[in-house]
């Protein structure tokens, strides 16, 4: 067990090392961010000056700010939870949108299919539905992976695609409510497929969903036998495989698992931000979560103030739109910035150390 | 040409590998090295080549010292080494990788066609089936030996120093490998053949240099030698004698436990070539029949790259059969290719621990637990779990004693050592050790001895795979020897001697 409580003098060098010290950690990369980023503005004839604080207060500047990034945090948070999950079987998976996608498509299923159903039946049917399709999904990578070994990083990456034109064959064909005049989108869902929100917010179950994933998996992974089975099949293949652990059960599971969050993350966007099934639903939420856990390390706790983050600069797409006339997919460009930096200080962390572990 | 080694000393931490050895070699001439697995032959080779220093001791060339830093001085001065991994580049053809290894042309130069001519000459002498333009993977095992031998030459090498050759090749490509060094001996090269095969020895060596426990025991001419000098012949009598060595030591356990009722029964058992081809470092078996009473030590010899590891994988579930079965107290191991192991408490001790035997990013307590992974409670209690790995650590001695550092941070005698405290804890009812003291000084040797023959006399089976003839002659009970997959002689210890074993380990059966 680690110690509980540091001695000053570790927690200031946990604090404020150079190296990797929480500080810097935060600083040099987030320095790196803010300079590209604003040459970027300075590049398409914006001042950085004035479009920062206007980001920062459209993603954190007022109540109403936060429960949009908060909004955007569910989604965010549940495909990272789906990314860093199977990283801890060794796997890369890149398949949190498809099945995002997925549960959303089945997930919509039972909504169109008993709309008149009381809530308490509905509800968590379609909650159940959804996690099913992503787990799904996601299984099928994780079969393909245990039985032929079929790499899972081209799988889920493949199959993202099939999943979206999926969604799209359902909304523009047989889904399509037809007095929608052509507009390709199911029904709206009834007030029985609401999750429930908080207060008069627009937060809704899903964020809590998906902090409860979080932390509980964070404890499964490292207190439970479950967790341990899998850092050694992590660890050393062989050693797992002598000590009975079954490697490809596993691979399925895991995977599962991810799915099905990142399924139950799109049946919420579609009832709760959507409100019905439409075709581009998930405003990159699969990609965002990708990048968040690859910029937390993989570590269940670290996901969840960085998919906050990501948030509010999703949130902030409005205030770009409004206050710079740049593009919502500017977002994206931020994003993938801030990525290129946590990675470059991550790399540039290894490169320094004297004895690299690879 | 004339090499001279003379007093080398080397020292690898505890191991001396060789002990003021002394050495001629010349040209015109094939010298055996003769010895066991870690003898020190490959060693004192890697000294001559530049790529270790000696500790002590000098090189003369025709009387003159020379200083071998690197494999470079070594090469300048015509001296050439064929290792037993061959570093050629899968993906380029034969000639790029003949000029990538080339010394004369600078790389930015290899259209100079005069060289090539030279290589291309070279190459199609020594190996006229292969064509400069295939590709390194398309080739052969033995071709791959041949491009590795083309290499050396074309650095001009006089002396040429092959580590173990026969043991990548069949038989026949074996026999035309020697004519090859005859040939170039013939021609004028000195060379250096470190082998542990007789037959080699036999075949094509002029002068026999027997080495063992770092020493060279005895230097004599082969008997094809056909140059009228006074020195002596050896029978392969004594050659296997001279390099097993000819201490007899007590034997510990004389009597075996009767085998009314054996405890594991492996019959029939194959592991092919498929299975065990798509896993490195493993060769066939071919139809084990073996019965372990309870509290028997079987010790099975052999040298290095006779199925050794197939054999434990395969009692210990890891591998799938070809054919046959292995059962532990009446019930089959193995179900459906998946290992009961921790159904049947089999303890395994794998060699190569780093590889094999710990997750080295996970602490030791963790590493330690691996075994009972499937009979803890969900949440584990670790303060418990790590209460007991702290013990195992102080009873194996395991440097440094912090249980929660990564294993990756031990020495190998240490993950050594916690292999063996993780295995050898609780109550096993089969122990397959392969090699268990490896790396190990003396006194936790004899440690590991001490816990090993305890098991077996609250009624374990053990079966040790070893290549210490005189601790597997001396403490088990009965002594088996794999050659080529196959179990070639098996005999209780006390009617068992070197000799034996040595001529089973080195012939096979048709010497017995």
């Amino acid at each position: 067990m680690k110690q509980a409580i540091l001695p000053p003098k570790q927690l200031l060098i946990v604090l404020f090392n150079l190296r990797n010290g929480l500080l810097a950690a935060t600083l040099i990369p987030g320095t790196l961010f803010l300079l590209i980023c604003g040459s970027f503005f300075i590049l398409v004839g914006q001042s950085p000056l004035v479009l920062f604080p206007a980001i920062f207060n459209a993603a954190f500047g007022s109540a109403y700010s936060w429960t949009e990034t908060l909004l955007k945090t569910a989604p965010i948070l549940l495909c990272a939870i789906a990314t860093v999950l199977p990283a801890k079987l060794g796997l890369i998976s890149v398949g949190a949108e498809g099945q995002f996608y997925l549960g959303a498509l089945v997930g919509t299923a039972p909504v169109l299919a008993f709309s008149l159903a009381p809530k308490w039946v509905l509800m968590p049917l379609m909650i159940a539905c959804a996690a099913l399709g992503g787990a799904l999904w996601a299984g099928l990578s994780g079969l393909l992976k245990a039985r032929l070994d079929v790499n899972e990083t081209i799988s889920t990456l493949l199959l993202n695609y099939v999943a979206v034109l999926l969604v799209n064959y359902a909304v523009y064909g047989p889904w399509k409510d037809p007095s929608n005049l052509g507009w390709p989108a199911t029904a709206p869902f009834p007030d029985a497929a609401k999750l429930p929100t908080l207060g008069w917010s627009r937060l809704h179950l899903g964020l809590g969903l998906a902090l409860l994933a979080a932390l509980s998996l964070y404890i499964l992974l490292t207190r439970s036998r479950w967790g341990l089975s899998l850092q050694i099949m992590q660890g050393n293949r062989k050693l797992a495989k002598g000590a009975g652990l079954r490697f490809g059960r596993q691979v399925v599971l895991v995977m599962a698992i991810a799915g099905a969050l990142a399924g139950i993350a799109g049946i919420a966007e579609t009832s709760m931000v959507q409100g019905r099934l439409q075709p581009n639903l998930s405003n990159g939420y699969g990609l965002s979560g990708f990048l968040v856990a690859w910029m937390a390390g993989q570590h269940f706790l670290k996901i969840i103030p960085l998919s906050i983050l990501l948030g509010g600069l999703a949130a902030s797409t409005d205030a770009l739109q409004l206050f710079a006339g740049l593009p919502s997919s500017s977002a994206f460009v931020m994003q993938g910035i801030l990525f290129a930096c946590t990675l470059a200080y991550k790399g540039l962390n290894v490169s320094m150390r004297t004895t690299p572990r690879l | 040409m004339h090499i001279q080694l003379q007093g080398i000393s080397k020292r690898f931490n505890s191991l001396l590998a060789n002990d003021k050895v002394d050495l001629d070699i010349f040209s015109g001439e094939v010298l055996a090295l003769l010895g066991e697995n870690g003898a020190g032959k490959s060693t004192l080779m890697k000294i001559l080549y530049g790529f270790y220093q000696a500790d002590e001791g000098c090189i003369l060339i025709d009387d003159r010292l020379v200083v071998i830093d690197s494999p470079y001085a070594a090469m300048a001065l015509g001296i050439g080494m064929v290792f037993q991994q061959f570093s050629l580049i899968d993906n380029l053809t034969v000639a790029e990788n003949l000029m990538l290894a080339s010394t004369k042309t600078p790389k930015w130069q290899w259209s100079d066609r005069t060289h090539w001519v030279n290589t291309h000459s070279c190459l199609s002498q020594l190996a006229p089936t292969i064509q400069p333009t295939n590709r390194v993977h398309d080739l052969t095992v033995s071709e791959k030996q041949l491009v590795e031998l083309v290499k050396v030459l074309d650095a001009d090498a006089r002396v040429i120093i092959l580590d173990e050759p026969s043991s990548v090749l069949t038989p026949l490509e074996t026999q035309r490998f020697w004519t090859l060094i005859r040939q170039l001996a013939d021609q004028g090269h000195a060379v250096v053949l470190i082998t542990h095969k007789l037959e080699d020895v036999l075949a094509c060596a002029d002068r026999i240099a027997v080495m063992r426990k770092g020493r060279v025991v005895e230097v004599c001419l082969a008997h094809n030698n056909q140059k009228p000098e006074l020195e002596r012949h050896l029978s392969s009598e004594d050659l296997i004698h001279l390099m097993v060595g000819q201490t007899e030591l007590p034997v510990v356990h004389p009597v075996p436990p009767s085998l009314a009722h054996p405890r594991l029964h492996i019959q029939n058992l194959w592991v092919g070539e498929p299975a065990a081809v798509s896993n490195p470092g493993h060769n066939a078996v071919r139809g084990i029949d073996l019965a372990i009473a309870s509290g028997e030590i079987i010790g099975i010899a052999g040298v290095a790259g006779n199925g050794q590891q197939t054999l434990a994988d395969a009692v210990t579930g890891l591998l799938p059969l070809t054919q046959g079965t292995v059962h532990l107290d009446g019930a089959p191991v193995h179900q459906a290719g998946i290992p009961y192991r921790t159904r049947h408490d089999i303890a395994y001790i794998p060699e190569q621990p780093l590889q094999n035997g710990v997750a080295t990013d996970l602490d030791l307590v963790k590493n330690l637990v691996v075994k009972d992974i499937n009979r803890m409670p969900f949440f584990p209690r670790r303060a418990k779990q790590r209460a007991q790995a702290l013990q195992l650590i102080q009873a194996f001695n395991v440097q440094p004693p912090n249980p929660d550092q990564p294993a990756g941070n031990l020495s190998g005698g240490n993950l050594q050592k916690l292999v063996l405290a993780r295995e050898l804890s609780g109550s096993p009812s089969l122990i397959v050790a392969c090699y268990p003291t490896m790396g190990l000084d003396i006194s936790a040797t004899q440690f590991i001895y001490e816990k090993l023959f305890n098991h077996a006399q609250t009624g374990a089976c053990i079966l040790w795979i070893s290549e210490n003839l005189d601790d597997l002659l001396r403490y088990s009970h009965r002594i088996a020897v794999l050659f080529q997959g196959e179990i070639v002689g098996i005999a209780e210890t006390r009617r068992a001697s070197r000799q034996l074993v040595g001529k089973w380990m080195t012939s096979g059966r048709q010497a017995a």
